[in-house]
């Protein structure tokens, strides 16, 4: 296993002095937000089909529910329970104006950062959202601030895509995230010396000046053990005729963010996942000092859980 | 933007504490019907900030709130006063400003845009 020890950026060595959690990183300005915007219209064609389990959890909400939807994308679920009052929003303005084409009431905004006051909603959802932050501290704030947005004893439903996926032949498909944007997605005053860099032997050392960096061991460049990779790009084929109407795409081209396929007409884009382990969201949402895991289970390669905001003290 | 949705929004601009309400300037105000749902407009009674829905609702142009909620929630010419204004309103072009900072949110074709810049996280 190598281990590598890294020159620490001089100007954060605290959690405090880094950059705000709630800073948005390259990686997903790069491979999340601009990639969303200029696919918006075609994302949204592809995105119909309602997930029975999310479907269950809205339709059991009492009627007369504010459910707050953030990260909502192109709005499949605003509306899906009759009874209820949605409130959507993602960081996306073309699929947030698909939504209010639709007549939904969305806001632009962003996750890890809700411009909510607390305890509004009756209930939350984050359908397919935590696993396009890049960090730790990002994903963990983002299901704080689910939390935080609803009532006392308000649920909270979180589903992320699996590492194990039920189509092992898909991650065939994904590109594990190479070293060379190790240092966009972990950031300025995030060590790159961290666990999961130092442990994980697919981060190699191509993109470290050598100067800084002291490798104690040698490691066989050929034994790159995939199972504990969870850092993808997943790749989105937008159809040139959707690609020529976006408009993006040409300086997406241009900057090097997307790529040319003519053999299938699509310009391709990548999207960035953290996908996440067995375990891990619970993990995660467990932090959460006010609520508790209710519900956790696994469908169609999705890790899913539900929170209880905890009721107000009585007395 | 209705005023059910302007009911739960703040400025989230770093070190700014007086981030709720934000005020109303209003370019343009559409009104869109809704059937009256009272049980709704009952559980929403609970949740809403009354004074920021009166003057959310006076910068959209519409004056008949009262300036208390009643006691009574079942009194109906309130209720059908209360359900216009949080839910027939319609903010399609104008701003959200922060009443500390003066920073403005924009709200185009009805969306309000909450993001922030780089140095206001």
């Amino acid at each position: 296993m190598r281990d590598v020890k890294v020159k620490a950026n001089p100007k954060s060595t605290h959690q405090e002095d880094s950059p705000s959690v709630k800073s948005t990183p390259e990686i997903e300005k790069k491979y999340v937000h601009r990639v969303y915007d200029a696919i918006a219209p075609h994302f949204s064609s592809t995105r119909y089909a309602k997930w029975p389990r999310v479907a269950a959890f809205l339709e059991s909400l009492p009627s007369g529910s504010v459910i707050l939807d953030a990260g909502c994308g192109n709005g499949k679920y605003l509306g899906l329970n009759p009874n209820c009052f949605f409130i959507g929003c993602d960081i996306s303005s073309p699929l947030i104006r698909i939504c209010s084409e639709k007549g939904q009431e969305v806001v632009v905004a962003d996750a890890v950062n809700l411009p909510y006051r607390e305890g509004f909603g009756d209930a939350a959802i984050s359908i397919a959202v935590l696993h396009h932050l890049s960090t730790e501290e990002r994903r963990t704030s983002a299901v704080n601030e689910l939390v935080r947005v609803v009532k006392p004893g308000g649920f909270v439903l979180i589903t992320v895509w699996a590492a194990e996926q039920e189509d092992e032949s898909l991650l065939t498909k994904w590109t594990p995230l190479s070293p060379k944007y190790v240092e966009e997605w972990v950031g300025p005053g995030s060590p790159m010396d961290s666990p999961r860099v130092r442990n994980n032997p697919c981060f190699g050392l191509e993109s470290i000046p050598e100067s800084d960096v002291s490798v104690k061991e040698e490691k066989d460049k050929d034994s790159v053990e995939m199972s504990h990779q969870q850092e993808y790009f997943v790749p989105w084929h937008l159809p040139y005729h959707r690609a020529e109407v976006s408009g993006a795409s040409a300086s997406a081209l241009a900057s090097g963010l997307a790529k040319k396929d003519d053999k299938k007409g699509a310009v391709v884009y990548n999207r960035y996942y953290h996908v996440f382990s067995e375990g891990e969201l619970e993990r995660l949402a467990s932090g959460v000092g006010n609520a508790m895991v209710v519900d956790r289970f696994y469908d169609k390669s999705n890790w899913c859980i539900v929170l209880q905001k905890e009721a107000l003290n009585q007395g | 933007m209705r005023l059910i949705v302007h009911n739960m929004l703040t400025c989230n601009i770093k070190g700014v504490i007086n981030k709720f309400p934000l005020r109303i300037e209003a370019e343009k105000v559409i009104k869109k019907e809704v059937d009256f749902n009272p049980d709704f407009l009952r559980h929403m009674l609970a949740k809403i900030e009354w004074k920021a829905l009166v003057d959310g609702a006076r910068s959209m142009g519409y004056t008949e709130l009262p300036v208390h909620a009643p006691a009574l929630e079942s009194d109906e010419p309130f209720l059908r006063k209360f359900h216009h204004a949080l839910l027939e309103l319609n903010l399609e072009e104008g701003s959200l400003v922060c009443q500390e900072s003066g920073r403005k949110f924009p709200v185009e074709k009805g969306v309000p845009n909450m993001l922030l810049h780089e140095d206001e996280v």
